[in-house]
């Protein structure tokens, strides 16, 4: 190991975040570069001392500001719970299950009328002449354009009648 | 009187229990403001970034998964509050700098509240050259006693780059001390 790779590790190795196995070689490096060796003792002179002014320089609360700052992020009664709070998963899984849902509920409004009416004979590109012909009880009801309305008043017997055409407009007949 | 796990605590904060809210931050209350101390270096912009964090980890305690560490979770939570205010703090910076180039009279003197003024000085001396991921890396890792791997996900990237931001921050970190050193030698000699 040249000097260049050993001192680009000293800073990890003063707070032993490297390999043991690396530590050894570089230990032994050391045994042969005293610059090295120097430039280690100063990486733990640094580290040590900074752990030492951080631990000496730790501030705390005063109990009053403390609770003030409890009691302004209280402000609310209860936090949010989110609906998904008991779900197990993954909450994307919940809101792609959401999605499918969705999709399939359109898709039965959109697709299962057609498909009910196809099992019933129904279907618009089945619904022939032919079969339309039996929904009609006879041949003038199909031409039928008036329909008649008739309202009697029970206290008077008055009879009024009504004839609308297929649009259910009032007609006026002369 | 018997402890209570942290998850259970949780659980009676979602059900409105504001007192298990207080002993489930208990344990932290003074390692969050001395983080966010460090990362804003004003202990007023500290205690507004502590405020933020309680409020955000009290609104979302329900996005907290349980079983994970909620002392992860709620450093993560400061060091993203803390960034967000370095970020304010800049823009703010840069809006004083403006205003003095164009004639306005701004001023910018926060009050500095040091327990030990002498050391205080030395932390932001070797702090000063940090970027602000360097530094929480440092400060999570050195200050706080963090593993690499706790680290890594509080700060949401692999250990690797933790290891590499750690190194740099050591590396800067030395130059200054050595400067303080130096410093501290000749006005001893003298």
């Amino acid at each position: 190991m040249n000097c260049r790779k050993v001192q680009s590790l000293l800073p990890l190795m003063a707070g032993s975040e490297i390999p043991k196995s690396k530590i050894l070689s570089l230990k032994a490096h050391f045994e042969n570069c005293p610059k090295c060796q120097q430039e280690y003792d100063s990486y733990m002179l640094t580290l040590k001392k900074t752990k030492e002014w951080l631990a000496k320089d730790r501030i705390d609360w005063e109990e009053r500001d403390w609770q003030q700052v409890l009691k302004r992020a209280i402000k609310d009664k209860k936090p949010e719970v989110s609906p998904l709070v008991y779900w197990p998963f993954k909450k994307v899984w919940a809101y792609s299950l959401l999605g499918m849902l969705v999709v399939a509920l359109t898709l039965l409004f959109i697709i299962g009328p057609s498909i009910t009416q196809k099992e019933m004979g129904l279907g618009s590109e089945k619904f022939t002449e032919e079969q339309a012909q039996l929904f009609r009880s006879s041949p003038e009801e199909s031409e039928q354009e008036v329909v008649s309305m008739t309202i009697v008043s029970k206290e008077t017997g008055l009879k009024i009648v009504w004839f609308l055409n297929k649009n259910f407009e009032l007609e006026v007949k002369e | 009187m018997e402890m209570k796990s942290e998850d259970e605590l949780v659980e009676e904060v979602l059900n409105g229990n504001h007192r298990s809210f207080e002993l489930l931050l208990q344990p932290y209350r003074q390692g969050l403001l001395n983080m966010a101390n460090r990362m804003t270096g004003n202990l007023e912009e500290a205690k507004e970034v502590c405020q933020e964090v309680l409020i955000k980890v009290y609104k979302h305690l329900d996005k907290f998964k349980k079983g994970r560490s909620f002392k992860s979770w709620i450093y993560r939570i400061t060091v993203n509050s803390a960034y967000d205010s370095l970020r304010k703090k800049k823009k703010y910076e840069n809006f004083v700098e403006s205003q003095k180039k164009i004639g306005f009279s701004a001023s910018y003197d926060p009050e500095k509240q040091l327990l030990n003024r002498e050391i205080r000085a030395k932390i932001e001396t070797c702090l000063r050259d940090l970027s602000p991921k360097e530094k929480a890396t440092f400060l999570l890792r050195d200050g706080e006693g963090f593993s690499i791997e706790e680290a890594s996900e509080i700060l949401k990237c692999s250990s690797m780059s933790v290891r590499t931001h750690l190194s740099r921050a050591r590396k800067k970190i030395r130059e200054q001390f050595e400067k303080i050193n130096f410093a501290n030698t000749r006005e001893v000699r003298r």
